[in-house]
């Protein structure tokens, strides 16, 4: 495997860097010795020379029979052997050009950084979205970082279990909430109410419930009435039926929550819209590689109007509704809506007009014995 | 002088260990690469391919500071880059001996993708001694650099040196354009490319390459109705200028999103259709708080 590959190379290359530093390092050793022997030869001319002499001799003797060149060489040829057929396995396993799936229009540079700018301010890397900026010399909405910079205050409040802020913020958006069927509000309060029962102060945590949970009594009952029995638990919850309020990642689910309603009501999408382009193009470059091996003539790709194959993407990056006749293979519109047998499935008008060859007669339907006049279809809406 | 032999060894390994610390670093993110969707696996992923962008377009501080503060400094190149910020600096600076150094270094490697950077070097050279009336030296230096590329681009040679005759206050058109500014801007564009090549990078961006595949994937001729919803990235605006050369996708088989509760209909949560025609899903028969269909 390609790990294992890798692996052999930092073998041989751990190898031959050590051997040369231990060689260059004897070599220094025995250089060294020599030179010593020379020094202490002293300064007496005529004798000092011959010994010298033959320290010298002997040195290069020495440095001979270690023989430094050809073992360095051969542990670089070892290690070149090994990267080498590295660099093959890595070019069979990975696809090398994943730009030819590229079709060259041009990006309009401003354009990209701005959503590049939008899109680090929703990451809360104000800093260096603003670096960006700086750099880009591109501008970028401020109320969209300001509605952000506010999102994230609150949110890290509330993952830090303070949930004043957050409590603020639902209060003065009650009525979107509600219609937004969030019980964000209720949610809040009631981790606020556990904050105070788990210090064992009974009579507050009544109060509260008084005034914050009384409004929610209707709605939520059954939750409401595990508060108020886990009053009798105060300051000793653990002990009580209704330990699943004390667990500390309700905190952060509610933070979680609280992101994403705070999107919907902004009108955000409540993931960034660039992390999700961009994971959809992930999953759909292989199919467009292997198209681009297929297509002949590049200029198709550059004016196709529709990609020819279908581009299946998972179900999170579904957003629209799409009806495609089973009989006609086509897409439904408004001219040729979908249309519902009585028995229960549907096809497009124009299929039921071209079934029953005249409006007159009945039809069977393609995909049960049912029968069924073009007049009994009733029109849907997707 | 074997103690300097003995640095440079050190360094030479040590340089080699950063580089194989780098490899395993992306073996193991890849290793690490599940086939279901990992959220943290796809924003490193997102965060690498930003770092990739703002480097090509030359972001430098940026870059360095998302990779620091994402942790992600193993999984891209920063150090290469600066390195080509040096040339590319030099060169806006109109100075030619950084890339000329860069050309020499990589020289056997320029040569086998038949790279003509270095000749396009010193053509402007050339025309920059025209351009400061050297005439005498702009010739030598052209029997000297540019004489043997001749073999293989003599219609470019040809036509730079008749600049000579042409002089830089020339209204002709084709020669004009020769001296313009703009010259080493292409330059640059030009090293950028033999730069990308030479260390096995896609010509464009990451970024782009990406995009482009996930707006053609998403582009269906809903997203640019009235009520496209907020989730589709195509909603918004910057999103769909960059989709409009890009073809739309195909869909072949019926897909159907619940107006309310916006989740794919299938056969756990199958359509359910109201009197009046309109279709919802199951899901919403169970939790409804008030309903009648929004659209009647």
């Amino acid at each position: 495997t390609l790990k294992d590959e890798f692996d052999h190379v930092v073998k041989k290359q751990k190898l031959a860097s050590s051997r040369t530093i231990d060689l260059v390092n004897q070599i220094e050793k025995e250089i060294e010795q020599a030179i010593g022997a020379i020094q202490e030869n002293g300064t007496d001319r005529d004798a000092a020379s011959n010994l010298n002499h033959e320290i010298l001799t002997n040195l290069k003797n020495t440095l001979k029979e270690l023989v430094p060149v050809k073992q360095l060489e051969s542990c670089q040829k070892e290690m070149n052997t090994a990267l080498g057929k590295w660099v093959k396995t890595t070019e069979k396993f990975f696809i090398n050009d994943i730009s030819k799936a590229y079709k060259n229009v041009d990006m309009e540079p401003h354009v990209l950084n701005e959503i590049i700018a939008n899109h680090l301010y929703r990451e809360a890397l104000f800093d260096i979205g603003d670096n960006f900026l700086g750099e880009a010399s591109c501008l970028a909405s401020i109320k969209l970082k300001q509605l952000f910079q506010e999102m994230y205050e609150i949110f890290g409040a509330l993952r830090t279990e303070k949930s004043e802020p957050a409590l603020s913020w639902a209060m003065k958006n009650h009525d979107a909430l509600l219609q937004n069927d969030s019980c964000l509000e209720l949610k809040l309060h009631q981790l606020q109410f556990v904050e105070i029962l788990k210090q064992g102060k009974r009579d507050e945590a009544l109060q509260y419930a008084r005034t914050y949970l009384a409004p929610f009594a209707t709605i939520h009952k059954d939750v409401i009435q595990k508060l108020i029995a886990s009053i009798l638990w105060a300051g000793r919850l653990d002990q009580s039926p209704y330990t699943e309020f004390l667990v500390p990642t309700n905190w952060e689910k509610l933070a979680e929550e609280f992101a994403q309603q705070f999107c919907n009501l902004k009108g955000q999408s409540s993931t960034g819209p660039m992390g999700m382009t961009v994971a959809a193009g992930a999953e759909v470059l292989p199919i467009l590689l292997k198209l681009m091996t297929v297509l002949t003539a590049k200029r198709e790709w550059h004016s196709m109007k529709e990609f020819p194959f279908p581009l299946d993407l998972r179900r999170d990056f579904q957003f629209h509704s799409v009806f495609i006749c089973p009989v006609l293979r086509e897409q439904g519109s408004d001219d040729n809506p979908p249309m519902l047998l009585p028995c229960g499935h549907v096809l497009s008008k124009q299929s039921t007009v071209k079934l029953s060859k005249s409006s007159s007669r009945s039809f069977k339907c393609p995909y049960c014995p049912f029968e069924a006049l073009a007049s009994e279809c009733k029109r849907l809406y997707i | 002088r074997l103690h300097g032999l003995k640095r440079k060894m050190e360094e030479g390994a040590r340089a080699e260990e950063l580089q194989v610390q780098r490899c395993r670093a992306r073996l193991d993110r890849l290793a690490a690469a599940s086939a279901g969707d990992d959220a943290e696996w796809e924003d490193i992923r997102l965060k690498r391919i930003l770092v990739d962008y703002m480097l090509r377009m030359s972001y430098y501080d940026t870059a360095t500071k998302l990779a620091e503060t994402s942790g992600i400094q193993d999984l891209v190149d920063i150090d290469v880059f600066l390195d080509a910020k040096r040339v590319i600096d030099s060169l806006r600076n109109k100075e030619i001996a950084p890339a000329l150094a860069w050309c020499a270094e990589n020289k056997s490697r320029l040569k086998k993708s038949k790279s003509k950077l270095e000749f396009l070097l010193r053509l402007q050279e050339f025309v920059e001694l025209v351009k400061a009336k050297n005439f005498l030296q702009a010739i030598s230096y052209a029997r000297k650099y540019l004489a043997p590329w001749g073999s293989t681009h003599m219609k470019e040679l040809q036509r730079v040196t008749a600049t000579l005759v042409f002089r830089s206050s020339t209204n002709c058109a084709q020669y004009k354009v020769l001296f313009e500014q703009n010259q080493w801007d292409s330059l640059v564009d030009q090293f950028k490319q033999e730069f990308y090549k030479l260390y096995g990078m896609t010509l464009e961006p990451l970024l782009n390459i990406y995009l482009q595949a996930g707006l053609t994937a998403l582009k269906t001729p809903f997203c640019f109705e009235g009520n496209c919803p907020k989730e589709d990235p195509l909603s918004l605006d910057g999103f769909r200028k960059l989709a409009e050369p890009l073809p739309f996708s195909k869909q072949h088989h019926s897909k159907l999103v619940c107006h309310i509760t916006k989740e794919l209909m299938d056969t756990e949560n199958p359509p359910l259709v109201l009197p009046n025609g309109y279709v919802y899903s199951t899901k919403v028969r169970a939790e409804p708080t008030h309903f009648c269909s929004p659209k009647s």
